[in-house]
């Protein structure tokens, strides 16, 4: 077995068990930081499928500020009363979601593709300067209002 | 077996997971969680199926990251101003509020 695939078993294996973990724990605080163990793991998965720019987004942008923001809060909040919880109604959801998902992959086919991709950083620069710089600018100030109205509706309460 | 393929069984297995924390639990912070796990999944199968343009989808993971960072900030910010007026972070608020 080659490197690359024993690294992306495992690298699935790590991700299912925190996955896992992070919605079953009973302590909020840690299933939280669980899912910044689970955003790393995600970002070495697409490390290793080629997209080294999205990796380092995620860990800086995702892990590094939204779900560190997730585990401050919830450290903050304690855990807000007893949790209610039905596992029969969630594992027959989860079930039909494994199912459609697995038959809607195989009857619509999956295209194959070579790993890693070699991801060019100039087009996507260019890209994304040039015929994306309308969507860049909408999302820069989407971001900025979504930041003052977090904060304003937090301040309401 | 290829990496593809594993890639692809982590993805749909994230997901499940995430609609099994999203249904099974009453709490607004695990549900975000939950959305989150099922969030991840979704990434690692744009990537394992969509990878015939890998600079246009660079970009569209990049984008989708920054939007989900936003969301997440929105969600929390509205869980707080939950618990602050009803000191709980069960959905079933929600339904007898009448949202």
């Amino acid at each position: 077995m080659e490197v690359a695939l024993l690294l992306g078993v495992l690298l699935a294996l790590a991700s299912i068990i925190v996955a896992l973990l992070t919605v079953t724990l009973r302590d909020l605080v840690y299933s939280s930081s669980l899912l910044a163990v689970l955003g790393s793991l995600v970002a070495a998965f697409l490390a290793l499928l080629g997209y080294y720019i999205v990796a380092a987004f995620i860990v800086i942008v995702y892990v590094g500020a939204a779900v560190m923001f997730i585990v401050l809060t919830v450290s903050m909040l304690g855990g807000g009363g007893a949790e209610v919880r039905n596992n029969l109604r969630g594992a027959l959801v989860a079930s039909v979601t494994l199912v459609v998902l697995a038959v809607a992959l195989l009857v619509l086919g999956i295209p194959s593709h070579v790993f890693p991709v070699n991801v060019d950083v100039r087009v996507v620069s260019d890209s994304l300067l040039s015929d994306y710089a309308l969507v860049l600018a909408v999302l820069l100030v989407a971001l900025a209002a979504t930041v003052i109205e977090g904060i304003a509706v937090a301040r309401r309460g | 077996m290829s990496l593809q393929y594993v890639v692809l069984a982590a993805s749909i297995a994230l997901a499940a997971i995430g609609v099994y924390g999203l249904t099974s639990s009453s709490n607004l912070v695990r549900q975000l969680l939950s959305i989150e796990v099922l969030f991840n999944g979704v990434i690692l199968l744009l990537a394992a199926i969509a990878s015939a343009n890998p600079e246009m989808l660079t970009l569209l993971l990049a984008i989708l990251v920054s939007v989900v960072s936003g969301e997440v900030i929105v969600v929390m910010a509205l869980v707080i101003s939950m618990y602050r007026v009803s000191r709980k972070l069960s959905s079933d608020i929600l339904e007898e509020e009448g949202v």
